[in-house]
């Protein structure tokens, strides 16, 4: 209680969240009696960016810059634009197809809507389209990174739930589409409603030589996908490849890119890699302080005597699940609410382990594109200088569209099982 | 603005506060390289038959540097985010005053994580025990000198020596800040950061 | 006096570890009237082994089960149980860590570690899953096998010819499928509810290693109970390890079974192919841990 008070009072003094967070950790344990938990403090810092799957943030930021500097993602949207371009909202719809081609990439949302925000706000800006909306849809855009395979936290999800790995990345495969298509029809509903900008009409042959002119762009996602295929490197290595591929497309062919840029690249990558991972080490300490107060444990007995039949157990845990994940990133959520949950869900209401992990894994995502922590919104606004409130409130149809999906899924398990044998 | 003499405390904090930004400038692009580096050698002795046992340690060890060095970076370049819903609807004055509150958060923070660093590391029982890990091990029970890293078999001390030097850079810069901030000195610009423009937070 | 206790392992909810953890905070409660009792924190809540070891050290953590593998990396004499060849098949595994001698080696964990070790539990012997055909040992030479970056593994199965490559557990089953590596090893436990029998053509039983746990008390908690409490505790420990074991070795030939109905082999590696692996490994350990010398004394009887 005297955690969540302090956390709150000191958040809305405009304290940098990560700092919230870590300085909520030192007033619980000093409010808990237990001093000797301040010796063990830096190490749960620490701790909570020990981890090998992070390393994909750096790397994949570094891409993003790499992409940026050689003019390549400008010509990936040129490409789109060809293809999707001239319908109302077009540059709306290429955030969204961009976001869900590069989600089969990249397994973290922070990372994805790092680099896509720096892509595609700066594109639509251009177009006419509001800043605000267009880095809140592509924070959106970037809770499909998650979802769609590969997905760190569905990896993280099946080792701590026991599953098949293999299996929890298909089970998010069709609410992943189901999610792109209904993002889609909120873009045609609110392009008409205000009126988005239609790009400049394109003759057949200009869309061809378009797409002939941009097509070496494809190359760096060949190679991140070749690379991961072939046996060469995981998902984290394929990025340091990839990143090595649009250094030489953009050095040899859009002739954009100098290596001398390159330690200017590195440095922004780092900070803005630093920003997302000390909130990942100061969310680790807080929810390891949170567990040591059996805080997530007393929150399961209380569910479990308020849902009777598992549709309300469901409901009540995307609510919880939701205001966890307002405050706390999808990993070190994972960490969190799994090991209670699970075996409430699997044992007293026979809830599929792979159904639940979907609905949590969605769950938490949302969770980073809500108020007052917003991970998605923040990593967004860092980019792209956009206002994180402001940016809630306009893409509020989004966050609609997505509670729908997750009741769908409540209502519905057979959704995220049925590809799965 | 005060004019501010040379050799006063506080410009004494604003210079180490910039020379440190200027190491951690240096630090974070290497660190970078040497991830990628790294990262890319592991591709290819794996893929020639001669894996690197070491290499994912050093790689995530790395990201563990990158991620404190870089906090305390943002803390000067006022990078962090922050929740601005309240502050940017008050007056200009006490918006002020919550600015001076939040960066002095910032120290109190930086100061608290000495603490618990001191604590942890315990200097002064090292040093009692004659700089002697399995020493201060038997009178403490704090093993920490006597520890290695799995892979790259180096004492474990040595890479957490990230937090000490995270919590006192944290602490210079935000002092750094909060002198800004009373306006007992002028703004510093940081030199070398070609960031874009961030008016979103802080 | 009454007392709440703080257990934390690694393993996730369901594994055999954490059943045994439930067990024993639910006979420690009941035994005691519900005096003690016993918070289990599991899945690296509290932090990965380090962290749990250094909040052992502290005090703040009261209990943990910790793998060898942990206690190894810090003193050598421990890491000697996780030597190959010892004993050779789960059933032997499972009085060997009851004998006294693998109860003894936990003489030097006060001094080197700050805990006070109450008995050992288990996993079972770990096999080799590949994506090439292997009938013996001498098919691993040339091997990218991942394998648990313990020192003691690495030497091992650097002695067998093959490049032991870290991976993180939760990508092993990917980088076996795309093929980053050509095989990897686990015990069967695990590996069943992985499945990676689904992305190898073949199961080599080595019945080399094995990858106990030790059930440790925090020695600064320790000093603070009295007599008859950490009597009580040591043997509740005790009886809920027992169970452990013999369900882990009970299970095993269902567990096999399961694997023999997969579709892919599952063969044994032959006896005699052993000897030169073994002193070739024993070179570089018996120095380091002398104790080996006698594990494998003791390990030759059962
Ligand atoms: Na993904
Ligand atoms: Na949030």
């Amino acid at each position: 209680m005297i955690t969540s008070a302090a956390f709150v009072a000191i958040m809305l003094v405009g304290v940098p969240i990560g700092l919230c967070l870590c300085l909520a950790g030192l007033v619980y344990i000093a409010a808990s009696g237990n001093p000797v938990l301040f010796q063990s403090y830096p190490l749960q810092l620490f701790g909570g960016v020990d981890s090998y799957g992070l390393i994909a943030i750096p790397l994949f930021i570094l891409i993003g810059e790499i992409m940026n500097g050689g003019g390549i993602t400008r010509r990936i949207v040129d490409m789109a634009m060809a293809f999707v371009g001239s319908l109302k909202g077009g540059l709306a719809y290429v955030n969204i197809l961009a976001n869900m081609f590069i989600s089969s990439i990249l397994g973290s949302a922070t990372a994805q809507v790092a680099i896509m925000a720096q892509i595609m706000v700066p594109e639509m800006e251009k177009k006419g389209y509001d800043k605000t909306f267009a880095a809140g849809l592509t924070a959106y855009g970037g809770m499909l990174g998650p979802i769609i395979p590969p997905s760190v936290m569905f990896v993280v999800y099946s080792v701590l739930a026991q599953v098949s790995v293999s299996d929890m990345l298909i089970a998010g495969i069709v609410p992943g589409v189901i999610l792109t298509v209904m993002f889609c029809l909120v873009i045609a509903l609110m392009g008409y409603v205000y009126n988005y900008p239609r790009a400049d009409y394109q003759t057949p042959r200009q869309r061809v030589a378009t797409i002939l002119r941009t097509s070496p762009t494809l190359l760096i996602p060949i190679v991140i996908v070749g690379t991961i295929l072939g046996g060469l490197a995981n998902a984290t290595e394929s990025a340091a490849v990839g990143a090595v591929a649009a250094a030489l497309v953009g050095k040899f062919w859009t002739k954009e890119f100098e290596f001398g840029q390159l330690p200017q690249m590195m440095l922004r990558s780092a900070i803005y890699s630093a920003i997302v991972l000390f909130l990942v080490a100061a969310a680790a300490v807080f929810s390891w302080v949170l567990i040591f107060g059996k805080v997530p444990q007393e929150t399961a007995g209380w569910i479990q005597s308020a849902a009777k039949d598992p549709v309300s157990f469901m409901l009540i845990c995307n609510v919880i699940l939701l205001v966890i994940g307002t405050v706390i990133d999808g990993i070190p959520g994972l960490i969190m609410t799994v090991p209670i949950l699970l075996p409430v869900a699997t044992e007293v209401y026979h809830i599929d382990p792979r159904h639940f992990g979907v609905v949590i894994v969605i769950n938490l995502v949302l969770g980073l594109l809500s108020p007052p922590v917003g991970l998605c919104f923040f990593v967004a606004a860092a980019v792209t200088g956009a206002k994180p409130g402001k940016m809630f409130m306009v893409t509020l149809p989004f966050f609609v569209i997505s509670c729908v999906l997750l009741v769908l899924l409540s209502l519905y398990p057979s959704l995220s099982l049925i590809l799965i044998k | 603005m005060p004019d501010v003499p040379a050799f006063s405390a506080r410009r004494i904090v604003v210079n180490a506060s910039s020379a440190l930004l200027a190491c951690e400038r240096i630090a974070l692009m290497g660190l970078m390289y040497l991830l990628t580096g790294l990262i890319l050698v592991n591709v290819v002795t794996r893929y020639s038959h001669f894996p690197i046992y070491w290499i994912d340690e050093s790689a995530v060890y790395c990201v563990v540097w990158l991620t404190f060095i870089g906090a305390s970076a943002m803390t000067r370049l006022r990078l962090d985010f922050a929740v601005t819903m309240l502050t940017e609807r008050l007056s200009l004055r006490h918006q002020k005053i919550a600015k001076v509150i939040s960066t002095g958060l910032v120290v109190v923070f930086g100061v608290a994580l000495i603490i618990t660093c001191v604590l942890w590391m315990d200097p002064i029982g090292l040093a009692r025990a004659g700089f002697d890990g399995r020493k201060l091990a038997a009178e403490t029970f704090n093993f920490l000198y006597t520890e290695h890293t799995q892979t790259l078999n180096w004492p474990t001390w040595v890479l957490y020596l990230t937090l000490p030097i995270f919590a006192v850079s944290m602490t210079v810069h935000g002092l750094a800040n909060l002198l800004e901030d009373l306006e007992l000195v002028p703004r510093t610009p940081p030199k070398g950061f070609a960031l874009s423009e961030l008016d979103g937070v802080n | 006096q009454a007392k709440e206790f703080r257990l934390g392992l690694i393993t996730p909810n369901g594994h055999s570890w954490n059943k045994a953890a439930l067990k024993f905070g639910d006979d420690l409660k009941a035994a005691t009237s519900g005096r003690l009792t016993l918070t289990v924190f599991h899945s690296g809540q509290l932090g990965n082994e380090p962290a749990m070891m250094q909040q052992l050290q502290s005090g703040a953590l009261d209990m943990g089960f910790i793998q060898a593998a942990e206690l190894g990396s810090r003193v050598p004499h421990i890491a000697a149980i996780n030597a190959p060849y010892i004993v050779r098949s789960t059933p032997a595994v499972a009085k060997f860590v009851r004998h006294p001698a693998a109860i003894k080696l936990f003489d030097v964990l006060p001094q080197e570690t700050g805990t006070i070790g109450l008995g050992w539990g288990i996993t079972g012997m770990r096999a080799v899953f590949s994506s090439k055909d292997l009938n013996s040992l001498a098919d691993i030479r040339g091997m990218k096998l991942r394998i648990n970056p313990t020192p003691v593994y690495r030497d091992f199965y650097s002695s067998l010819g093959a490049a032991p490559t870290p991976i993180p557990t939760p990508q092993v089953f990917d980088a076996m499928a795309n093929g980053q590596v050509d095989g990897l090893e686990a015990d069967l436990e695990f590996s069943w509810n992985q499945r990676f029998d689904k992305v190898s053509k073949v199961i080599l039983q080595m019945n080399a290693v094995f990858m106990p746990m030790a059930a440790v008390v925090s020695g600064r908690v320790w000093q603070s109970l009295s007599a008859a409490d950490r009597e009580l505790i040591a043997k509740t420990v005790k009886s809920t390890l027992d169970a452990q074991i013999d369900e882990l070795a009970g299970n095993e030939p269902t567990l096999i079974e399961n694997f023999r109905n997969a579709p892919i082999p599952i063969r044994q590696v032959p006896a005699g192919d052993t000897e030169a692996v073994i002193a070739e490994f024993d070179k570089i350990w018996l120095p380091k841990a002398p104790v080996l010398a006698e594990l494998r004394k003791v390990g030759a009887t059962l």
